[in-house]
């Protein structure tokens, strides 16, 4: 994966931009050039909203087919791989609600004994994962904003500019953002970690 | 934390790494001496650290892939969606008329009403008349459409009085509570009824349906004065209508018609 950022941090924006145009005159070499580029990254983005490999897998499709239908409407002063995870995260948060209210449906129509009680039920059921589910569910409860800032930041390993850009808030709000969502984290978890206050 | 001299600004800075070099030199510094702000500084840190079992179930998942297959497996998508203007426009196309539907509700009426009518007229050639027997030509007289119109116009006649029925009963229903509640949802039912009632108009003109007409212009009468409340209905005016459905005794008229009406005229 390393090798491939690698690559990715390689095509300036000028590459990306001959190859954009490439792609709307229909060059599929160019079409799969990007997507080598940018799918690993794309795939963590919509695993770290969705949590399911293959609904994850389905949104870096559906991600790519827009930027293949889209491609003109990408304005070059702007960061390529903002506006693409940008899309991304869109792309996540429309599926992960659609599966959310499947999920709630099939939940309402089960008798209550059936419903799982933890929300993050596909790890193990070892200790371990006691506290990865707590975890998980309190960056769950995180406020909107607060929560992308914080996924984008820790499971994207997204520098605070990049954050920015496909956020589309300043830096700064970006920082702010990051420090309210640890500090609520530190607050709800602080009983699970066993520290003393 | 707070009595302290780091601010947000700086424990902000500090989370994310970027200190500039003085100051993250003096945070080192204060961290040394405050054992708050230690415990604090401490207890962010792990609240990190957690992130790690998240960040190594991602990059499980990004092993567990093919990479090399995917790109291929999209461009196929793109391409044959692309490629095909001939289907692929069509399909856009059918698309845009779905949305198009769930946006007039009209429209969708409209469409209700053709399937609903089109099931009539399937009922209506089933059900009466002599059928052309096998191996003659096929053959519609004029007594046939006649006969399969007159059935059209007694089904919907039918459930055009039906629904005219739980819309009385529903205001029947809050004027006896006395609460005025369910008008709003009344008058919107009563609007949606006489719509229904102009494209009935036509079918009722046959004398067959000359009872069913004058109840139907009865009752359109009725809710006409309906539809036109808006938000809260005055209880007396309520009680007003309620009068008048009880004089002519409107219901069971409308039960009689219909009981008529499903025997077949």
């Amino acid at each position: 994966m390393d090798e491939r950022k690698a690559t990715g941090t390689m095509a300036g924006p000028v590459e990306i931009a001959a190859l954009l145009e490439r792609i709307q005159d229909g060059d599929r070499e160019a079409f799969m050039t990007i997507i080598r580029l940018y799918q690993q990254k794309v795939f963590v983005m919509a695993y770290s909203i969705l949590r399911n490999r293959e609904d994850a897998l389905d949104a870096v499709q559906e991600t790519f087919l827009r930027l293949y239908q889209k491609a003109g409407l990408y304005k070059t002063g702007n960061s390529f791989q903002g506006w693409l995870l940008q899309m991304a995260k869109n792309i996540s948060i429309d599926s992960y609600r659609k599966h959310q209210m499947k999920r709630r449906e099939w939940e309402t129509s089960k008798p209550l004994e059936e419903i799982p009680v933890a929300v993050e039920d596909r790890a193990s059921d070892s200790a371990a994962s006691d506290l990865r589910s707590a975890f998980a569910r309190s960056v769950e409860k995180l406020a909107k904003r607060q929560k992308m800032v914080f996924v984008m930041r820790h499971y994207n390993e997204l520098q605070f500019n990049e954050i920015s850009e496909a956020m589309r808030i300043s830096v700064g709000t970006a920082k702010s953002l990051h420090f309210k969502a640890v500090q609520n984290l530190r607050k709800w978890l602080t009983p699970d970690l066993g520290m003393q206050r | 934390m707070n009595k302290c001299k780091l601010n947000r600004d700086d424990w902000a800075a500090f989370l994310s790494g970027d200190l500039e070099e003085e100051r993250r030199k003096a945070m080192a510094e204060h961290l040394e001496k405050c054992p708050d702000c230690r415990a604090e500084a401490d207890a962010m840190r792990r609240v990190l650290e957690k992130t790690e079992a998240v960040k190594a179930e991602i990059r499980e998942a990004v092993a567990s892939v093919n990479w090399e297959a995917l790109p291929a497996t999209i461009a196929d998508r793109a391409f044959a969606a692309s490629r095909k203007p001939e289907r692929a426009l069509p399909a856009a196309r059918s698309l845009g008329w779905l949305s198009a539907l769930r946006m007039k509700p009209a429209l969708a009426g409209l469409t209700a009403g053709l399937v609903v009518g089109a099931a009539a007229m399937y009922f209506a050639l089933k059900a009466p008349g002599p059928r052309p027997g096998p191996g003659t030509e096929y053959f519609a007289s004029g007594e046939f459409l006649d006969k399969a119109e007159l059935e059209m116009a007694r089904r919907n006649t039918l459930d055009y009085l039906e629904k005219s029925q739980y819309v009385l009963l529903d205001v029947f229903e809050s004027a006896g509570e006395g609460a005025t509640a369910p008008t709003a949802f009344s008058s919107a039912q009563a609007r949606d009824l006489l719509s229904r009632k102009k494209y009935l108009n036509a079918q009722l003109e046959r004398f067959q349906m000359a009872k069913a007409k004058a109840i139907c212009d009865q009752i359109e009468m009725l809710f006409l004065e309906l539809s036109q409340i808006s938000g809260e209905l005055p209880a007396a005016e309520l009680r007003k209508i309620r009068g008048f459905v009880e004089e002519r005794q409107l219901l069971l008229k409308i039960n009689l018609v219909r009981k008529e009406l499903e025997r077949g005229i």
